[in-house]
């Protein structure tokens, strides 16, 4: 009898382990990323495999799921570009030269290994179902499906830190889990208003061998957004938000 | 004739060593880059500090070397008096300068061009301003511009049937700054939960007096626009109207819409109330006919998983002349030339110039156009690099321009484009009746 008592208190507490709630599990390394609504600088470096650079600096707003836009603030031939994400739809604006053009997640308005999907990311819980998370050793590994065919990667393989939830590492796949290029998160950073999170994203791909591309993030800060921010008519005006 | 000759070949090769001991300094200073500055990145707070003032802009310089058609009406219009050889050179510079001071809700924006054109016409230069206004934000759902300003309606990525208070966009390279008109101008926004997510209200005034929007129409006019947005169901859609007589009354609609990642359609529509038309016979005698003209546009924009981009674009100009119209006024060029050849007088040659500045000189002077831009973004992992190729048909005489370019953006802020165009035609067809066969032109800009 004590033994079966025994068993079944050992099983009260082995379940929550497997009952790991992936949804919920991914809203939180969203938001140990980044808060909901935010503004933010980057500096995205894209490196050729003969060492030659290029640098862009970028301030980014970003309101709710589906709602994010960044402003180009050098190098000089792209400053005043901006770039918008409503859900599924997104926009260029090149000043003097036209209105804002739409363009698709898979394009990339700075070349290199990041597509326009990286540059302006949602939440991985807008995107994605979670279909399966593991634990190993320290990390969790949640393998996510796309929710819709308009997301720019089929499926993705994020490991995350267990104790703090945030990514250590991202693997982006095809519908037939072939590699198309791997994000790796260093150097944690606080950046206040208790915003701990990775402050470089380095990411590869196999389809760029020998390149390099660097995401670094120089400041995040809560902040709250009108929805007319997020609007065609606005991208010009981004800057005013500085 | 001779001694434009000599002082344009003279100056020519002057200006050829000047382009190349540039380009050579280009060179030395762009590829000792990568090991001066081979520190580790870093990323300072002081680099994103806003200031409340902003100066930039592009200087470019772009030789480019034409190869004449000597039998094409347009030649025998323009060089019945002189004789260049088999094919010209031009150089062109052109600095570009922005500025914007900032305060409080208040900023002040300007664009100055510059051209500077050494050709077989001799030297010419002009500053013109684009672009100076004053915007006003009291929120971020009002802005109110007063000055000058391009406003850059309608979807279309060649052409813009609906943009009706822009000048017009050059289809062989659409993505060239324009200068604007004077307007007052607002856009008031909102935003909604549903499948209206904007709506976007633009009213525009356009005041048309001496030199005050010169180009627009007719002056001592006060001219009214209206653009009204929406984001409809993820399609921008557009309705526009203009009104006030510096042009007639027209009216306009586009929209754009993404149908998967990758392949996005857009469309424009202009219908324009009592369009004037003037055109001459092939004797030169002057006609002008009044009807109401539609316009449209139909363009997609597709992806390919080898990153190459496809837009194609059919335009059907309702103000265009017809292929019989055209006719006439190239046998009228040729009965002018061979009036001149056989008389020595240029009487009707220069009536010909008159008309062509006036009306048949527009970029696309006729009906039917098809658009097709192939680019392949950084073939063979060459980052930065993208080759294109850029087809113009008219539909109407069969008549094209084919123009490959390839694009290197890898240094920062310096950007160099070869390109080249051939055309080809019938004779009395628009692209056959061209003054050159063939173009071939290096644009290097750099902008700070």
């Amino acid at each position: 009898m004590p033994k079966i008592f025994g068993f079944i208190l050992v099983l009260m507490t082995a379940l929550p382990a497997y009952a790991i709630d992936g949804t919920e599990l991914l809203k939180q390394i969203d938001r140990n990323l980044n808060p909901e609504s935010y503004e933010s600088y980057r500096k995205l470096i894209n490196i050729e495999p003969g060492g030659r650079k290029k640098e862009y600096t970028l301030f980014t707003v970003k309101k709710g799921l589906d709602k994010v836009a960044a402003l180009f603030l050098s190098p000089a031939s792209e400053k005043g570009r901006s770039t918008l994400r409503l859900g599924d739809n997104m926009w260029l604006y090149i000043p003097n030269v036209g209105k804002p053009i739409r363009i698709t997640s898979l394009q990339s308005v700075v070349g290199g290994v990041f597509n326009n999907s990286d540059i302006l990311q949602l939440d991985y819980a807008a995107e994605y179902h979670v279909e399966k998370v593991e634990e190993k050793g320290s990390e969790y590994i949640l393998h996510l499906k796309a929710k819709t065919r308009t997301v720019a990667y089929d499926r993705i393989r994020l490991r995350a830190d267990k104790n703090k939830k945030i990514p250590t590492k991202i693997e982006c796949l095809t519908e037939k889990n072939l590699l198309i290029k791997t994000l790796y998160f260093k150097e944690a950073k606080d950046f206040g208003e208790e915003i701990i999170r990775p402050s470089v994203i380095e990411t590869d791909s196999p389809l760029y061998k020998g390149y390099k591309s660097i995401m670094i993030y120089a400041k995040i800060k809560k902040r709250s957004f009108r929805d007319e921010v997020f609007t065609l008519t606005f991208m010009p005006n981004i800057e005013s938000l500085r | 004739m001779t001694e434009d000759r000599g002082r344009g070949s003279g100056s020519g090769k002057h200006q050829m060593t000047v382009f190349f001991s540039f380009l050579w300094v280009l060179c030395l200073v762009f590829c000792i880059q990568p090991h001066v500055f081979a520190e580790e990145y870093t990323f300072d707070i002081s680099e994103i500090e806003k200031k409340p003032y902003y100066l930039g802009g592009y200087a470019e310089v772009k030789p480019v070397l034409f190869w004449l058609d000597k039998n094409a009406s347009l030649y025998k219009m323009r060089f019945y008096n002189r004789d260049e050889g088999s094919k010209v050179e031009e150089y062109d510079a052109e600095l570009q300068l922005e500025g914007a001071i900032e305060k409080g809700i208040s900023r002040l924006y300007i664009v100055t061009n510059t051209q500077y054109r050494d050709s077989y016409l001799g030297e010419d230069q002009k500053t013109i301003l684009y672009e100076g206004y004053l915007s006003l934000k009291p929120s971020v759902s009002l802005t109110i511009d007063l000055g000058k300003k391009t406003l850059k309606w309608g979807k279309g990525y060649a052409w813009n049937p609906s943009a009706f208070i822009d000048r017009p966009k050059d289809p062989d390279d659409p993505e060239l700054s324009r200068e604007g008109f004077t307007v007052a101008s607002a856009d008031y926004i909102k935003s909604f939960k549903g499948p209206l997510k904007t709506l976007s209200f633009t009213p525009v005034v356009i005041p048309v007096y001496n030199h005050i929007s010169t180009g627009f129409g007719e002056v001592n006019k006060l001219n009214f626009a209206l653009k009204l947005y929406l984001l409809f169901y993820d399609t921008d859609i557009d309705f526009i109207f203009l009104t006030g007589g510096s042009k007639t009354t027209r009216y306009g609609m586009d929209f754009s819409r993404n149908i998967t990642t990758n392949f996005e359609i857009h469309g424009e529509f202009a219908f324009i109330n009592d369009y004037q038309k003037n055109y001459i016979d092939r004797d030169g005698n002057n006609f002008r006919k009044e009807y109401n003209a539609k316009s449209y546009l139909l363009g997609i924009r597709y992806l390919t998983e080898l990153d190459t981009t496809y837009i194609i674009e059919y335009y059907h100009d309702g103000t265009g002349f017809t292929s019989d119209e055209m006719k006439d006024y190239f046998e009228f060029i040729n009965k002018g030339y061979n009036s001149y050849v056989s008389t020595g007088g240029d009487a009707l040659l220069k009536t010909a110039l008159n008309v062509t500045e006036e009306n048949y000189g527009r970029i696309n002077p006729m009906r039917d156009y098809l658009y097709m831009r192939i680019s392949q973004k950084e073939p063979f992992d060459i980052l930065y690099f993208t080759p294109s190729i850029t087809g113009i048909l008219n539909i109407d005489d069969g008549s094209f321009s084919l123009s490959p370019e390839l694009l290197y953006t890898g240094i920062t802020n310096l950007e160099l484009r070869l390109k080249t165009a051939f055309i080809a035609g019938e004779r009395e067809s628009e692209y056959g009746e061209k003054q050159n066969d063939c173009r071939a032109e290096l644009r290097i800009r750099y902008y700070f």
